[in-house]
């Protein structure tokens, strides 16, 4: 593999990892993020910043997923006050808080963003295995709660809210855990990606990049892992391997958001799960 | 001084987003969806507005073509993609209206070019002055437009049969259609009416900056819809209000809290305050 | 020391006072009939219970301790369970998931404990075992939507059982089930209180209240209007009053 192919292969698993983060959020818990890309950013400036004090590598992911977290409880309270339509657009309006704080902030280097993050010392083939393990990783915690008792509990509550407290469930705590999870995971993903890039500007965290995650999810199959991971990959690699495409990538993404919505709401994994449901059956309806 | 020349400032911006957020959160009341397209139909009058000025020298002849083609241009989206949908769980809609928004945006980008039009022979360029207080004739005729046509609204909703019924199902459609109101009508004619002020307020800011381009709808698109959360979801009044508040918010935000945070965000930051205080909106009756 | 104690609960809305200072106290092992006309305030009182409303004035005790403060959730883990009189499935899931996941409700209880836990075995079976038992069995694999509503009313039921409750508030559990379903409802409903169930009946279905509860209380407009034994009670002329004015009310609308 190129350096170029590999920066391709670290470049979708980041996306992958941020995918999977909201989905944990909106997919598995049912609360809606239009800002996710918010913290995203949070990560990727600690993350840079730690760096650049002189932190080791590791240090510098770990700081990372720790300022998205919390400031994904943060938002994960403010989320327990409204519902809905009213959480999409605090959640949006989280988005645009975060850029337009950034933007002015003279010590994360305003507008032009921050250069110059050290390197991380694993070289192009560390990295993409390291981007690519924490995706696996969180594929896995994934598919693990969604099979446990807590992925039952965050389903009853994306369905219902009320009925799932007259079922004994938690919601706040739920929520909030769902909240903290998905947000220092997409800030993982933030130090991961600073570190690829080893420069981020405040525009690479914008409105637009929430949006083209949310898009991956719901392409992928809202609450599918498996479906959100093919959306995610399929979604970051196809404007870079059709170059073409590149031009046209938000119409793309666009359209994808609005062609799903209005024929498929259940995206990739809800078209394809009737053909796997049949295959099932006539292979003697394993399970 | 600067003072009163921030909120004149802040009264003409505010103006803009009344002549959008009112249609927006006629929308909402109707229909609960949060029309993020409506800045994409926005962005259309000023593009239809622009080209026909161009082409026949007469920026009174686009702005007749392009309002009432905008408005037929909303009820064209209510039609195909939000009257399919009107069933799905809330988010539906609105992801699918940031996706045709988007598309919208990069349809002008890769039609028009991404630098934008402007008009041949610029409008309303003049400055009108009373004593030590001046501002641009366009904006002056923003103001005017925005009260005159919201003024025009609210006495066509309260005089007229058809503005009767539309009240009435706007604040409860179920009562509205037992007692034989058209609601489909009044859907259709909502969406024309609340497009065609989208056009009217896109046109404005064309002439005002004499620039039209693809991404003129973006600040905008999403700002109100901070603007009818805080105005109460539905609430025409409270909307109206809090777009002027916004707009002088806005004007003096950027002077004192400039530094801090970025001029676009700090409707956001009013938002969000607003609703840890109040979930329901500012003025939403409880 | 009753097991439930509702103590001078007053619950406005806005101008509405939907409850006024109505105190009632309900005993281990009984079967109570919470009954009254439309728009009495027996949602309401059920709802107070269950901290879905906050009581403007009063308090709530399970067992001697002050519940009014708690969460829902908190109350429910305390042994408080509730059905609903509109019914409220989960509508993504199947009528036995429903009933799982409350089943699980140990389990669910501390989120670590769910992310640790995976096999559901056990809940499963008690889970069919409850639909058995409110007799919608073979709905167990029907997704809530393809439901006719008296077996979505009984899914309340099962669920809210699952939840192993040491008191079971019911919403109305027999409207929309016909005479032969509500009178084995019933029956089910005895059953249970007589394993040592308590219970609170909230119901319009005179005959069946009259045939199985030992005790009544009746509202009225959000006050407490009578309460003892059923046959006493049912022969008030305040309760025979309230009810009537509201047929006289029917008569005449
Ligand atoms: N959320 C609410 N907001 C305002 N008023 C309410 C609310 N819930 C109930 N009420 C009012 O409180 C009163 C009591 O209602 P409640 O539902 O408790 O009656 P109920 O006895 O359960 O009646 P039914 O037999 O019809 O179920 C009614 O006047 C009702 O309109
Ligand atoms: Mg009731």
């Amino acid at each position: 593999m190129g350096s170029y192919e590999l920066s391709l292969v670290t470049l979708a698993a980041i996306y992958a990892m941020l995918a999977l983060s909201l989905n944990l959020i909106t997919g598995f818990c049912g609360q809606i993020s239009l800002g996710h890309a918010a913290f995203f950013g949070a990560g990727a400036y600690a993350a840079a910043l730690l760096s650049k004090s002189g932190g080791p590598f590791v240090a510098a992911l770990g700081a990372g997923m720790l300022v998205a977290a919390l400031f994904g409880l943060v938002v994960g309270l403010a989320s327990l006050r409204v519902r809905h339509d009213f959480l999409a657009i605090t959640t949006m309006g989280v988005g645009f808080l975060f850029l337009g704080f950034v933007r002015k902030q003279k010590a994360l280097g305003a507008e032009l963003g921050i250069s110059g993050i050290p390197d991380h010392g694993l070289g192009a083939w560390g990295l993409a295995l390291l981007a690519v393990a924490l995706t696996v990783a969180t594929a896995i915690l994934s598919l693990h709660i969604r099979r446990a008792w807590a992925g039952r509990a965050f389903a009853a509550i994306a369905d219902d809210e009320d009925t799932a407290r007259t079922m004994g469930i938690d919601v706040v705590r739920y929520k909030l855990v769902a909240f903290v999870m998905g947000t220092a995971i997409a800030g993982l993903a933030g130090g991961v990606f600073a570190h690829f890039t080893r420069f981020i500007i405040p525009d690479a965290f914008g409105f637009t990049v929430s949006i083209s995650i949310l898009a991956m999810v719901i392409v992928g199959g809202i609450g599918s892992t498996w479906g959100v991971l093919v959306g995610a990959v399929m979604l970051t690699l196809l404007p870079e391997l059709f170059r073409f495409i590149n031009d046209y990538k938000l119409l793309i993404y666009g359209s994808l958001l609005l062609l799903v919505m209005r024929f498929a709401p259940g995206g990739l994994a809800g078209a394809l799960a009737p053909l796997f449901r049949r295959a099932g059956t006539a292979a003697g309806g394993a399970r | 001084m600067l003072q009163l020349e921030l909120t004149i400032q802040g009264l003409i911006n505010g103006s803009m987003y009344a002549l959008m957020a009112v249609g927006l959160t006629l929308v909402y009341g109707l229909l609960r969806i949060l029309h993020v397209a409506h800045a994409g139909l926005y962005t259309l009058g000023a593009y239809i507005a622009v080209l026909i000025a161009n082409a026949s020298g007469s920026l009174l002849l686009g702005a007749a073509v392009a309002i009432p083609a905008v408005g037929l241009a909303g009820m064209a989206v209510y039609r195909l993609l939000y009257e399919p949908i009107l069933d799905r769980p809330p988010y539906v809609a609105l992801i699918a209206s940031i996706g045709l928004f988007i598309v919208m945006e990069e349809a002008y980008r890769l039609v028009f070019g991404p630098y934008g039009e402007t008009f041949s022979t610029p409008y309303l360029a003049g400055r009108l002055a009373i004593g030590p207080i001046g501002a641009k004739g366009a904006e002056v005729l923003m103001v005017i437009a925005a009260f005159g046509l919201l003024t025009l609204l609210a006495l066509l909703a309260r005089r007229t049969r058809f503005g009767v019924a539309w009240r009435a199902t706007v604040s409860d459609p179920a009562m509205a259609r037992s007692f034989g109101v058209d609601t489909i009508k009044v859907r259709y004619v909502n969406f024309f009416v609340a497009s065609g002020l989208a056009a009217s307020a896109a046109i404005l800011v064309a002439v005002l900056n004499n620039l039209v381009e693809p991404t003129m709808g973006s600040v905008p698109s999403y700002k109100t819809l901070a603007i009818i959360v805080l105005g109460g979801l539905g609430n025409v009044a409270g909307t109206l209000a809090a777009s002027l508040a916004l707009g002088v918010i806005e004007a003096f935000g950027t002077i004192y809290i400039g530094h801090l945070l970025d001029r676009d965000a700090i409707a956001f930051l009013f938002l969000v305050l607003v609703l840890m205080i109040r979930p329901q909106g500012l003025f939403a009756a409880k | 020391m009753s097991l439930l104690e509702i103590d001078a609960v007053t619950v406005r809305f806005g101008g509405i006072l939907a409850l006024e200072q109505v105190s009632f106290a309900l005993e281990a092992g009984e079967l109570l009939g919470l009954i009254g006309p439309n728009g009495a305030g027996k949602t309401t009182m059920l709802r107070a219970i269950t901290g879905v409303v906050a009581p403007t004035v009063g308090r709530i005790r399970l067992d001697g301790r002050d519940i009014t403060g708690l969460s829902t959730d908190r109350r429910v883990r305390l042994g408080l369970a509730l059905t609903h009189q509109i019914v409220r499935p989960l509508r993504a899931m199947t009528a036995l998931d429903n009933v799982v996941c409350a089943a699980g409700h140990a389990k669910t209880a501390s989120f670590l404990r769910a992310l640790a836990t995976r096999h559901s075995l056990a809940e499963e079976r008690r889970a069919r075992e409850f639909l058995a038992l409110v007799g919608i069995a073979e709905f167990a694999d029907a997704m809530p939507s393809a439901m006719p509503l008296g077996a979505l009313k009984r899914l309340e039921v099962a669920r809210a059982l699952a939840l192993s409750p040491r008191v079971l508030l019911l919403d109305e559990p027999l409207a929309g089930l016909n005479h032969v379903e509500a009178a084995r409802l019933a029956d089910t409903i005895v059953g249970l209180n007589r394993s040592g169930l308590s219970i609170v009946l909230i119901e319009h279905n005179l005959g069946e209240v009259l045939r199985i509860c030992q005790r009544l209380v009746v509202l009225d407009n959000g006050s407490r209007i009578a309460a003892g034994d059923p046959q006493t009670v049912i022969a008030d002329a305040t309760v025979r009053a309230a009810y009537l004015g509201q047929e006289a009310g029917h008569a005449a609308a």
